[in-house]
């Protein structure tokens, strides 16, 4: 990456440099330009489908060990 | 089959040279305009038009880069823990090593659970991929790479088939058979081709489509049948060290973190970063969505966890202690998103309070680095992977 950096500064005039330089302008107009919500709004989305989701997470709300097939005590086997 | 498959984002007629194809937006003169990729990349090489130099694209560049830091600012009336202070504190947690999977021979570097909640691939330093039954501890499947180093692996979500992949630059698939004549390594398929090692793979929602990033610093989306390249993603400046899809059924956007500091959100099916963020300080090791799409986690080098919020455009949450001084490896999420797994490399686990930005618990049992961690598919258990060779189920 380093040697790249250099023969950029050597060929500064060049058109691949050029065509980086109109890319970045791009790709920053496009994400300057892009619409926001304000972080109160977002927060409270996350805050939102975690309170909504919290009771199925067996990690929270445990589940009986007798469903939790890793929770169980007794090795696990299946009726063939 | 190909065709069908994918699918453009915006399809008309370019409005430079009216052929009909995949359209990206370009600014010229402050006038939005949509040109094909053909048309991008001519303008792009185009002479200088009167008035630009590189110098003043270089301070175009860096006025723009300005005014988004503004703009970005402007949104950030408070912060999620602020937001979060009236939600109920989680109680104390109960959480240890219900399984140790035991059997590679050298370090543990990814893992990957299947859809079904139960099997596990294992990938190491010394080149074996290993399919394990959780419940049980039994290995169904095991195979050994050419090379060393499986840096990746991935299970198909039909449950049929593995993919991983290393510092033989390649992403290869294995499909899983019970038959005991078959011999698995036979029926590998080379699907991904990079010019420097795979730091992480992933099927997309089906069988048909791997998703790669590698340390030549690009990630790519292949088609598995042909092994054809669907499109390449470029814009790191580094190493791709991680990747991960967005949740929704319909999903077409997937995040990436690398060498370069900075976790990237791209259009899988134009190939253009949406949006990028770097506020981390080292590495980004690890990115994963919370499970409602809208933001994703970034564990870092730099010893911290953080939140980005995708329609809010920044980070909200920053999960660090000053007595936390090594590297965090791999993220994952539980199932509602209220607790962060952080595994790091001082050996232990972190669970965060992903709300409050609080930590809930640290893990202790590996004796070596964790070096990959992954939630299951129902978030009954997350299973993690360390350099000392082992596996651990945690519930």
């Amino acid at each position: 990456m380093r040697g790249e950096n250099k023969m950029k500064e050597l060929t500064s005039n060049s058109t691949t440099s050029i065509s980086q330089a109109r890319k970045a302008v791009e790709q920053l107009k496009m994400e300057a330009y892009m619409d926001r919500m304000k972080v109160s709004k977002a927060a409270a989305d996350l805050l939102a489908y975690c309170d909504a989701h919290i009771g199925e997470d067996p990690l929270i709300i445990p589940v009986p060990a007798s469903e939790n097939p890793f929770r169980e005590k007794k090795l696990f086997c299946t009726i063939l | 089959m190909c065709d069908q498959t994918f699918l453009a984002i915006v399809f008309g007629p370019c409005d430079k040279c009216s052929n009909e194809k995949p359209l990206r937006a370009v600014y010229i003169k402050s006038e939005q305009l949509s040109y094909c990729s053909l048309c991008v990349e001519m303008m792009a090489t185009e002479g200088l038009h009167e008035n630009e130099t590189l110098a003043s694209l270089k301070n175009e560049a860096e006025s723009l880069k300005g005014k988004l830091e503004e703009e970005r600012a402007k949104l950030h009336d408070v912060e999620l823990h602020q937001v979060a202070e009236r939600v109920e504190a989680l109680g104390q947690f109960v959480m240890k090593t219900r399984r140790t999977l035991k059997g590679h021979g050298n370090k543990v570097l990814c893992m990957d659970w299947c859809k079904d909640k139960r099997r596990i691939v294992s990938s190491s330093q010394d080149g074996k991929v290993i399919v394990w039954d959780s419940f049980t501890t039994n290995k169904e499947h095991a195979v050994t790479m050419p090379c060393t180093w499986v840096m990746a692996c991935a299970y198909a979500p039909s449950g049929c088939a593995i993919a991983c992949g290393g510092l033989d630059n390649k992403c290869s698939v294995y499909p899983l058979t019970f038959d005991k004549n078959e011999n698995m390594a036979a029926k590998k398929k080379s699907v991904a081709m990079h010019t420097n090692y795979l730091s992480a793979c992933s099927f997309t929602n089906s069988d048909m489509q791997i998703l790669t990033a590698s340390g030549d610093g690009t990630c790519a989306l292949w088609d598995v049948e042909s092994g054809q390249l669907l499109q390449s993603f470029h814009g790191h400046g580094a190493d791709v060290l991680c990747l991960d899809l967005a949740p929704s059924e319909t999903g077409n956007t997937f995040v990436s973190g690398g060498c370069d500091k900075k976790a990237m959100v791209w259009d899988m099916r134009s190939g253009q970063c949406i949006q990028s963020f770097e506020t981390h300080d080292s590495d980004i090791n690890s990115v994963r969505y919370y499970p409602s799409g809208d933001a994703f986690a970034s564990g870092s080098d730099d010893a911290t966890c953080r939140l980005y919020d995708l329609r809010a455009d920044r980070e909200v949450a920053i999960y660090s202690k000053e007595s936390i001084i090594f590297g965090a490896s791999s993220v994952d999420f539980s199932l509602s998103g209220r607790l962060l797994f952080a595994g790091y490399n001082d050996y232990t686990i972190n669970v965060w309070d992903v709300l409050k930005g609080s930590r809930v618990s640290i893990l202790f049992g590996h004796e070596n680095r964790v070096s990959t961690l992954r939630v299951s598919p129902d978030g009954t258990a997350f299973c993690s992977g360390s350099w000392d060779h082992t596996l651990r189920i945690w519930a």
